[in-house]
């Protein structure tokens, strides 16, 4: 049974006579213990369909459910963690206090607090930085503490909203292999966003191609590289032809709006 | 995988390096009072102006200094400057208080933003001085002590930058992360006490810096119409008077008056530096 679902989904901002259409008629199904990339141009609704999901905004018509539940309940629930653009650390926190305050919020036991961010730190290797305040801290390293935030509570579900796009090349490479290692490590559902083709054929199982205007899905690619995906896997013809095949489809949305 | 730090070191004066730096700081403050020092003694000289309009700093300094049947001059004005602070800090935190939840009510009911902002401005643009006997006058005959009103105008003086400034602090949250409060199904105390307030503090704390000074302005105020007894503005008024006989001591008792509100602002200013030790050093 699937983990996150979503059926006709459309989302359309403003008024009737100065509307925009963000998504329309999207449909979705997400299996347990995947990691699916939702990928497109910028205005593809990708954004936002992931802050439905999350609850954050409100659809239009259509239905989602996460873990068998409204998005809502879900939320209420705290099923899942997010992870945005920008790290989003609270300034006048530590690093600890900023993976804390998940588990401060949802009112944890304070013994499970230490446990569990040590675990945290440790996975995403900030332990001797636990003390820094976010502006000591490389973006890298800011957006690595904002993943453990998001797992502290260990959500079954992690949102990913374009986390890696504010870095350079080389250290986006880097954390993409570590959210593999995390992925592997805590077998969360992931779904994450990009505009980055490369990235996501990389990271996921399947590729959600999504289109803009109106936003919708394009195509949905199977990514048959083999796990543990490597350095070397970004070397293999295997890999360029699957990017190949994404960028078809944008290409072809593309001519078909000219 | 490196694991770098970007820790910023200040950047320092070259001076620094031979001297240590609380020497050359102090440097810095003799020349500057050198420079003033020089200014006055010579714009005196050059316009030739009366001593009862600019006195030397010899004569300030003298009358600073000067022996009294009750004590040295100087011991008589931190006395009163004593009395005028407590008046200024009492106002001070009632108006902090004040201000404060102000901004609070203004910031999770936008009604009462509406309604009362104006007046809130308005109550600003009154000038304190023509108010200042009225509720000196008023609050007396309504048998309050004699510290109540001198406080009430340094209170009415402090809680206007507060809402303002924390009210901006409230309200400018990161979109985001008031969303990654949403995200964890936060209620609203806790996305208060947790985000806003901590965003908020930087804010406060320049408006606790204006008020510092504002408040003492205030309480000296509220001391100058006639009937006070105690307090630095007493003396202030009394120097007026006698201005022509004695130009040093109306000076002396400016220079008490200003050293308060520097001693107060460099309190709040240090408390700042403690609470607010989470910002990036520039």
């Amino acid at each position: 049974m699937p983990i996150i679902t979503v059926d006709n989904l459309s989302k359309i901002y403003g008024q009737a006579n100065a509307s925009t259409v963000a998504l329309t008629d999207v449909s979705l199904s997400i299996e347990k213990g995947e990691l699916v990339s939702l990928v497109g141009p910028s205005g593809c609704g990708k954004s936002t369909l992931l802050r439905l999901i999350a609850d954050l905004e409100t659809p239009s018509t259509g239905a989602i459910t996460v873990n068998a539940k409204t998005p809502h309940q879900a939320r209420l629930a705290r099923d899942y963690g997010f992870v945005f653009q920008a790290p989003t650390l609270y300034d006048w926190r530590t690093v600890v206090r900023n993976v804390e305050l998940p588990l401060e919020i949802m009112g944890r036991p304070k013994h499970e607090w230490r446990e569990r961010v040590d675990k945290m730190l440790g996975m995403v290797g900030l332990r001797e930085f636990h003390d820094h305040y976010p502006w000591q801290l490389s973006g890298g390293m800011q957006q690595r503490a904002s993943i453990a935030r998001a797992l502290s509570f260990d959500p079954t579900i992690l949102l990913m909203d374009e986390p890696f796009g504010a870095l350079d090349e080389f250290t986006r490479e880097r954390m993409n292999l570590e959210l593999l290692e995390i992925w592997d490590q805590t077998h969360k559902t992931i779904l994450f966003v990009t505009h980055s083709i490369a990235e996501s054929v990389f990271l996921s199982s399947r590729v959600v191609v999504m289109t803009p205007r109106p936003g919708r899905i394009a195509s949905v690619v199977e990514v048959d590289l083999p796990y543990p995906r490597t350095f070397e896997t970004r070397e293999s013809s295997r890999f360029f032809e699957l990017i190949t095949v994404v960028r078809e489809t944008l290409k072809e949305e593309f001519i078909r709006h000219e | 995988m490196t694991r770098s730090i970007a820790r910023v070191e200040p950047i320092r004066p070259t001076a620094s390096r031979t001297l240590p730096r609380w020497l050359a700081r102090l440097l810095v403050y003799l020349v500057f009072l050198l420079a003033v020092v020089i200014l006055w003694e010579a714009s005196k000289a050059i316009f030739a102006i009366p001593d009862y309009k600019l006195p030397h700093l010899a004569q300030i300094g003298e009358a600073f200094f000067r022996p009294t049947p009750k004590g040295p001059t100087w011991l008589i004005l931190l006395t009163d400057a004593a009395y005028t602070m407590l008046e200024a800090v009492t106002g001070f935190v009632v108006g902090g208080i004040t201000g404060f939840l102000f901004a609070v009510l203004f910031v999770h009911a936008p009604v009462t933003r509406r309604g009362l902002l104006p007046f809130v401005i308005a109550s600003q643009t009154v000038p304190i001085i023509a108010i200042a006997p009225m509720i000196v006058v008023g609050l007396g005959q309504l048998g309050a002590p004699p510290w109540v009103p001198k406080a009430s105008i340094a209170a009415y003086l402090t809680f206007f930058p507060v809402t303002i400034n924390v009210l901006r602090g409230l309200e400018s949250v990161n979109r985001d992360a008031l969303m990654l409060m949403k995200s964890y199904a936060a209620t609203h105390p806790q996305i208060f006490f947790k985000l806003r307030l901590p965003n908020a503090t930087p804010y406060l704390f320049t408006a606790l810096k204006i008020a510092a000074t504002a408040s003492v302005i205030g309480a000296i105020i509220g001391e100058l119409p006639v009937g006070s007894k105690h307090g630095i503005g007493v003396q202030i008024v009394i120097g007026s008077q006698y201005n022509t006989f004695n130009p040093g001591f109306l000076w002396a008792t400016i220079v008490m008056a200003s050293l308060m509100g520097i001693v107060f602002y460099a309190v709040v200013a240090l408390a700042e530096k403690r609470i607010v030790k989470w910002k990036r050093e520039t």
